[in-house]
């Protein structure tokens, strides 16, 4: 038997173009008509579905309330289908009455149970959009559904469930998640993954300790990311455990979940995280104590000011500026650093916030400084380059370093 | 002389028809990735990525140079951007008009001492600006660089996000355009390390206040011959491309990339005639040879809205660039082909260009002499030749319908009736005299590249402020 090459050689270059131009005309013809159908088809449905959700919202509180037959509607598909995307909606919009009283009338009409049902059973994009649908609903009979499909074949079917389940932003839901990652690992994309934990935990953080513990590997990066993100002063001395941790991301989970804490002890693992060997520990970390926002952290500040990640210094300065106590003390320690990139960040910094004058006018009212001193910082305030000429040159970029202007 | 015109005949109707169904191949690739992108579409939200803590930030680099007219707008368009930790730096290049003065007046500018470290290599900037209007805003005042690499580079060496999101300052972004362009980010953050968007033509729509009110065809024929050479190479080419992991052009117009790898790769090369491109193909080069496992991406739907040329001698000057830019890419890196160190780009992805796009003009125009030289010596099988003209006419066709189709079943700007009709229209009408028109175009930017011209020309554009606004 001759193969397909030699009968493609036989047909010869002219008989072979003919069939090709035959085959390009119709492929032609093809194209157009799909387009014509498709925008004739789309229009008389639109034009259909308009007409009929405005049928539907004239009568749309006899509806929920059951005085029109759900029989009436339920049965049509096409209705089926607008009076469920005109609740989902409405719940997405309402208060809680409203919203009870639309899942009241989810219930009793069965979409809740149609969808549930179409969640195990259906397959493919229906599937899909069956477990989007019944996330919306956030009715908690749907969980199971939603965590059977977590364990479907299919990375669509799973993100579609977990984005499901995100919507329903409950404790429930975030235990089945936790207990799916536990048995299945890290087997979706990392982002849904922390979006919706983080929506479904943040009720109850501690849910996410006993897996962060005992997860591995990327997922526990994951689960460390989500964990820095929902921690309450409630967690406290449990993130202790992590300061120490070998893995980067859950030291910075720390660093940014110990921002939430009141204990006197956030201050020294605070402070001993922003001398971490990685620099976006030492940003967590700074950043954190920015946000506690208490002098104590002035040292730690400053000494980020110095760092050599131009972040960590941004960041420093920025946490400075914001603290609520006199500038000019801070600023003198600024000075007295003599890090001219520091000083800039700072500078940068208080520019940002517009508190330059603030500063220029505390500088001029102060009395606890001598008045050479307080000539000094003026100066430096107002050229923007420190006294010493010395240059201190930054570790990063020890060649390339230039300030503005 | 009869043998050679047979086999250089022979030889290119085999190149035709590899051309061809190389495309033919990418747009059945679109199409399929293009359905499914739709789908996952579905089950996204947007708003979690807007609401997340986590979305990194970025900073948008947006060159100017003497955009007097539209910069307010521009600017304001950049600031009301869906998304949640942005950097908006502006560079004014040397403008010679009003435009830092613009920018001075509407966002309150103050100058500021703020941390810049020239990391990548750019002309000296005069001073850096702060918004009182809008903390996020930073206005670069730089001396002219020559060159839209310079301001980026600039822009660069001033952002202090994890990735640069590079877009002209004369676009339209879409408002949630940086939301679903950092999808394949958010879902990869180790791997993907730049994404391009999609570049859709402005002109003929209505612009209101610098944004898009309704999306409308062009009126000008050579507009909507645009409007399907931008459908045909975006939402088949780089979908196709990118499918394979073998992007090789990111527009200038909006794309994204990890800021601290264009910094690695030097940044924009200033003196370069296709920056976009050659920033693409260093980021290649660099990864690959460090070993990287790294995905550039392409995502059809964030939108950006440009302005493309309106007459024949801008739309010549543009192709010519492009066609020198082209080749001021490949030269230099022409070691990087077939060498399995540079995987798929090198074997695949550079030599397509090669042979495909820098080679098309000059093989179109070898054919059209090899087939009047054969025509005058009696030996072209006329009914051949116009069975393959008719082939080429309705395959090319196929293609650009094909198109259309794709922009149909997924995104569907043009919703008027009449539009459609005339997109179509115009499938059948590109091929005479444009295509002719565009080979003259490219054979010329060959020419004065090697002829030592490399200097990049800016073009006139009519700015957002003169958009049309019907």
């Amino acid at each position: 038997m001759e193969s397909i090459f030699e009968r493609f050689w036989r047909l010869g270059p002219a008989a072979f173009v003919l069939k090709a131009i035959v085959a390009a005309i119709v492929a032609d013809a093809l194209l157009l008509a799909l387009i014509l159908l498709r925008r004739t088809y789309r229009r008389r449905y639109f034009a259909r579905r308009d007409a009929r959700v405005f049928e539907l919202r004239q009568k749309w509180d006899a509806l929920v309330s059951g005085k029109v037959p759900y029989e009436s509607w339920r049965k049509k598909p096409f209705d089926r289908r607008i009076v469920e995307t005109m609740a989902l909606d409405a719940f997405e919009a309402s208060g809680s009455e409203e919203s009870a009283r639309l899942l009241r009338f989810l219930r009793q009409s069965g979409l809740i149970e149609k969808r549930i049902f179409e969640a195990r059973r259906q397959t493919g994009w229906r599937r899909m959009r069956s477990l989007v649908a019944l996330g919306r609903t956030r009715a908690p009979e749907g969980i199971p559904a939603l965590a059977e499909a977590l364990r479907d074949r299919d990375l669509e079917v799973r993100l579609a469930a977990l984005r499901g389940l995100g919507r329903m932003a409950c404790p429930e839901a975030g235990e089945e998640i936790l207990a799916w990652v536990g048995e299945k690992g890290l087997c979706v994309p990392a982002l849904p993954l922390q979006s919706t934990l983080i929506q479904c935990c943040a009720e109850r953080p501690q849910l996410l300790l006993p897996f962060v513990q005992h997860a591995e590997g990327p997922l526990r990066e994951v689960l460390g990311r989500v964990l820095g993100e929902v921690a309450t002063p409630s967690l406290g001395l449990d993130l202790l455990q992590f300061v120490g941790d070998d893995l980067d991301e859950l030291r910075a989970a720390a660093a940014r979940a110990l921002s939430h804490t009141k204990s006197g002890l956030a201050f020294d693992l605070l402070n001993e995280l922003a001398r971490d060997p990685i620099w976006f520990v030492r940003l967590r970390a700074i950043v954190s104590l920015g946000k506690l926002s208490d002098p104590r952290a002035i040292p730690s500040l400053l000494r980020g000011l110095m760092d050599s990640n131009r972040l960590v210094r941004l960041r420093a300065a920025e946490a400075l500026v914001e603290l609520n106590t006199p500038m000019v003390p801070i600023f003198e320690q600024v000075v007295e650093t003599g890090d001219r990139y520091g000083l800039h960040a700072y500078l940068t910094a208080l520019e940002n916030a517009d508190l330059r004058a603030k500063l220029e006018q505390e500088l001029q009212g102060s009395s606890g400084i001598k008045e050479e001193v307080r000539d000094c910082l003026q100066k430096v305030l107002r050229t923007g380059t420190l006294l010493a000429e010395e240059p201190v040159v930054s570790e990063s970029f020890p060649d390339k370093a230039a300030l503005l202007p | 002389m009869i043998r050679f015109l047979d086999i250089a005949n022979h030889t290119l109707f085999w190149y035709y028809l590899a051309s061809n169904f190389s495309y033919l191949m990418m747009l059945m690739i679109a199409l399929k990735t293009s359905a499914a992108h739709q789908r996952s579409l579905e089950s996204h939200r947007l708003n979690w990525i807007n609401d997340s803590p986590m979305a990194p930030p970025i900073a948008i680099i947006a060159p100017a140079h003497n955009e007097e007219g539209s910069i307010r707008v521009a600017v304001r368009n950049l600031l009301e951007l869906d998304y949640p930790e942005l950097e908006i730096i502006v560079v004014n290049d040397g403008s010679e008009d009003r435009t830092l003065e613009e920018m001075r007046e509407e966002f309150r500018l103050r100058l500021v001492r703020a941390v810049y470290i020239p990391q990548v290599e750019c002309a000296p900037v005069r001073g850096l600006y702060r918004s009182d209007v809008d903390a996020r805003l930073l206005v670069v005042d730089k001396e002219p660089g020559g060159s839209k690499a310079d301001a980026v580079n600039a822009g660069l060496n001033a952002a202090n996000s994890p990735y640069a999101c590079v877009v002209d300052a004369d676009s339209v972004l879409e408002r949630d355009a940086l939301l679903r362009i950092m999808v394949p980010i958010l879902e990869d953050p180790k791997r993907v390390v730049a994404v391009g968007g999609i570049i859709r033509v402005l002109n003929g729509s209505e612009i209101q206040g610098g944004t898009l009110r309704r999306v409308r065809l062009p009126r000008k024929s050579i507009e909507v011959i645009q409007v399907i050479e931008y459908l045909r190479a975006f939402l088949i080419g780089r979908e196709a491309w990118a499918q394979g992991n073998m992007l090789t052009i990111i527009s200038g117009a909006f794309g994204l990339f990890r800021t601290d790898l264009v910094r690695a790769v030097g940044g924009y090369r200033s003196h370069t005639i296709g920056e976009d491109f050659d920033l693409v193909a260093r980021l290649h080069r660099h990864l690959l040879e460090k070993g990287a496992d790294y995905q550039i991406r392409f995502v059809p739907d964030p939108m950006c809205w440009t302005e493309v040329p309106s007459d024949l001698k801008s739309l010549g000057r543009q192709r010519a660039r492009w066609q020198k830019g082209l080749l001021d890419v490949l030269w230099p890196n022409r070691d990087m082909l077939f060498r399995p160190r540079y995987g798929r780009i090198g074997c695949f992805a550079l030599p397509y260009l090669w042979v495909f796009e820098l080679f098309a003009p000059v093989l179109e125009l070898g054919g059209i002499v090899t087939i009047i030289l054969a025509a005058s010596l009696g030996v072209l099988s006329r009914e051949f030749f116009l069975q393959f003209l008719i082939f080429g006419y309705a395959f090319a066709t196929v293609i650009s319908i094909g198109s259309v189709l794709q922009e149909e079943i997924t995104y569907k700007r043009y919703n008027d009736w009449q539009d459609v009709v005339r997109l179509v229209s115009y499938c059948f009408f590109e091929h005479f005299p444009y295509r002719q028109m565009h080979m003259v175009w490219r054979l010329q930017g060959l020419w004065q590249y090697l002829r030592g011209d490399h200097v990049w020309k800016p073009l006139k554009r009519k700015g957002l402020q003169s958009a049309q606004t019907p």
